[in-house]
């Protein structure tokens, strides 16, 4: 089979990485020792998933690009991190935490936190009066951080998914972030991975945990921008735990350069009466991925999945999503919007599991595809699998174009058919932008799709 | 002369509905086009604000002295024509004000005008909702999404009072509407007229014109005017309903 070929052989360049990287690696303990190796070894076994037949999660994507490629280190990996200019990627508010990362590596002279007028020094890890920690995940590794331990890897699930092992076996910098009990944090956590895109042939594995201790309240973004137009490879994991009671908005804009490959599993994991409050934009790629899977682990506990993908050219951008009703009384909404134009491909699944226990729950979800032109193509499929009767699911998933009812009506107000079509597909997607919650991530997610739609 | 509409013949999916449409409007005046249920009153509008889905298949129609037939639907309401919509559509997404200031910029960059900001169009639009007694709050709502008939009809003239068209034509603007709500979209209709432009209201019901008071009164049966007149002849239609065009038409065809 060839799949099982792939992973051997690159499962032997991916090996001889790993093993330079732990020798050149600053001391770690004997457990992150021991899951980078479970990792690897869990990669080789699975190798990548380019087996089409029978592979239901990758069925309509193929990843066979990335697995026959080989990827090296990223070209700015040299002794001093690089800096660049970050306005493109501002967020519109006063005050943030920012965490920057170049090529998948930390740098502290680009972060920030709200008071500082001064860089973080490297190697260092913020504590606020709230309590709040956002750093750099290997700092928290190396401190042996109990939250860490607790829940590095204990979500994200990598024995099916090839992906995620391979990222946790090459876990480098990464963020952490540590909401404590009670905490309310008001300004945005905003994670930054930007790729250089200075070269084709690099990989970078971004990494993210973030603890939400009980009743508290944040908002995260996780963001991962481009400078070049290189064809690197980005496999990012974030892993987000909400204790009871907790609110927790995670954000995340995908806008990687349209040659580079993108793999991403979101896991959130929720606890009794949290609320998970998200949205994705995925606006870049020319072969992108995004598993969002939740679990609903708690009674009481709600999220809020939401997300808009915009494709052109000959990109291929698939979403897959995954929520877990583990337990009674729980609640899940999603919406997910595509605009598709030129050749590209898009993909929406949307799983919905509601386990035999979980009764008295709720389950929407909403997929809408607006396909912009002829060569377009999207294939979208709600699969719910629904094992309570005391339930409220509903889905939906529709594709169409533009309304032309809708154009005339434009038209006849003497809007031209470019700025019509214009109005009518921001509008499109504008129900997704209203649901986030977070006023600058709002603003700042508006702006980037708004950049990407089509403008004639 | 403001319209001038001459054998208008015109088609959708092969099927005629207009079969010679003859009709002059002045500037000034007020024209009021009655019928039947499935005359092609509608279709008459469509035709006149350059719908695409119908076919012209014969005449021509002059406003202010341009061919508007060779116009794109977007360069008739540039050149000041208004159709308020039968069934105004709801955008969800789009909001009133954004979609509003849209058009009226491209009409002001047509006449050579410089664009409205956001804030100046504002402040414009806070003068316009009163005509039709609308609040403002709605305008930041999207473009007739959850409305009710009567609100949807109420947005339709506040977007004639922004855009102030040289020749509105109003389909069915009295439909959905309470007698409260008629009352005060007919004096904004009223308030909007000079002598300078015309109105073609579309109706049903003579109602609307106890408010909206006609110089000419024009009777469309099977895509023909069958029947022209003053103001006394939507009060003969009220009486007589339109049975008497049946017989009255029927030689010619
Ligand atoms: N898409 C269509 N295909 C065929 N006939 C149509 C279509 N749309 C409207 N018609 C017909 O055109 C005629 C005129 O309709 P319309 O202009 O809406 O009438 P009115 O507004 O006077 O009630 C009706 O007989 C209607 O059935
Ligand atoms: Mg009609």
């Amino acid at each position: 089979m060839t799949s099982t070929s792939q992973a051997t052989h690159h499962g032997t360049a991916y090996r001889a990485a790993h093993a330079a990287r732990l020798a050149a690696a600053e001391h770690q303990p004997q457990w992150m020792l021991e899951l980078r190796e479970q990792a690897m070894a869990r990669f080789e076994a699975v190798g990548f998933p380019t087996a089409r037949r029978g592979n239901e999660p990758w069925k309509y994507t193929d990843a066979s690009p990335i697995a026959e490629a080989t990827f090296g280190t990223p070209p700015t990996a040299g002794p001093e991190p690089l800096t660049v200019a970050l306005k493109p990627f501002a967020l519109p508010c006063a005050r943030v935490h920012e965490i920057v990362f170049i090529d998948g590596r930390y740098t502290p002279q680009m972060s920030s936190v709200p008071g500082d007028t001064e860089p973080l020094p490297a190697g260092t890890f913020e504590r606020h009066a709230s309590g709040l920690v956002v750093g750099r995940l290997a700092e928290a590794i190396h401190r042996e951080l109990p939250q860490v331990r607790a829940h590095l890897s204990k979500h994200a699930g990598m024995d099916a998914n090839a992906f995620t092992a391979l990222n946790t076996a090459f876990i480098e910098d990464g963020a952490f972030v540590w909401i404590p009990d009670d905490a309310v944090v008001t300004e945005p956590i905003y994670l930054l991975f930007i790729g250089t895109g200075k070269g084709d042939a690099y990989v970078t594995h971004p990494r993210v945990l973030v603890v939400a201790g009980k009743h508290s309240k944040a908002s995260v973004i996780v963001s991962h921008e481009h400078l070049g137009d290189g064809g690197y490879f980005s496999n990012a994991v974030t892993e987000a735990v909400l204790g009871p009671g907790a609110h927790l908005g995670l954000w995340r804009l995908q806008r990687e350069s349209a040659r580079a490959f993108h793999v991403a599993t979101t896991q959130a994991t929720l606890g009794r009466d949290s609320t998970l409050t998200s949205a994705s934009a995925e606006l870049g790629g020319k072969l992108a991925r995004h598993d969002f899977n939740v679990t609903l682990a708690e009674q009481g506990a709600s999220c809020r999945v939401n997300g808009v993908y915009v494709t052109d050219g000959t990109r291929h951008v698939d979403t897959h999503t995954f929520i877990d009703h583990a337990v009674p009384r729980t609640t899940s909404n999603e919406v997910f919007k595509g605009i598709l134009s030129g050749d590209s491909r898009g993909v929406f699944v949307g799983n919905v599991l509601v386990r035999p226990d979980a009764q008295r729950s709720e389950a929407h979800q909403l997929n809408k595809n607006l396909l912009l032109s002829s060569g377009a193509h999207v294939d979208t499929q709600p699969r719910l699998e629904i094992f309570a009767d005391d339930v409220q699911c509903t889905h939906g998933a529709a594709v169409g174009s533009l309304d032309d009812a809708a154009l005339f009506y434009l038209k006849s107000r003497g809007i031209g058919e470019g700025l019509a079509r214009v109005l009518l597909t921001h509008g499109f997607m504008r129900e997704v932008i209203e649901s986030i919650t977070d006023e600058a991530v709002r603003q700042h997610l508006d702006t980037a799709v708004e950049a990407t739609l089509p403008h004639d | 002369m403001l319209l001038e509409v001459r054998d208008l013949r015109a088609s959708i999916n092969g099927v005629e509905i207009l079969k010679g449409i003859d009709l002059t409007v002045r500037a000034g005046e007020a024209h009021a086009v009655m019928g039947p249920n499935g005359s092609g009153k509608s279709t008459l509008a469509y035709v006149l604000a350059g719908h695409p889905n119908y076919e012209v298949t014969g005449g021509r129609v002059t406003f202010d002295g341009r061919d508007l037939l060779a116009m794109s639907t977007e360069e008739r309401a540039r050149a000041s024509v208004f159709l308020s919509f039968q069934h105004p559509i709801e955008i969800p997404g789009v909001r009133m004000d954004h979609f509003l200031r849209a058009g009226y910029n491209e009409l002001r960059k047509a006449h050579g005008e410089a664009e409205l900001d956001p804030l100046k169009f504002d402040r414009l639009l806070r003068t316009k909702v009163k005509v039709v007694e609308m609040n403002t709050n709605m305008t930041k709502r999207s473009v007739n999404e959850g409305f009710s008939g009567g609100e949807k009809k109420r947005n339709e003239i506040l977007q004639m009072a922004v855009m102030e068209p040289k020749l509105a034509i109003l389909d069915e603007v009295d439909s959905g509407l309470d007698v409260d709500a008629l009352r005060t979209v007919s004096s904004g209709i009223n308030s909007l007229r000079t002598p300078d432009n015309a109105i073609i209201v579309v109706t049903h019901y003579q109602r609307l014109l106890n408010y909206i008071v006609p110089d000419h009164v024009h009777v469309l049966a099977d895509g023909r005017i069958a029947a022209s007149g003053g103001k006394e002849l939507a009060l003969k239609v009220e009486a007589e309903g339109y049975d008497w065009l049946a017989e009255a038409n029927a030689p010619s065809r």
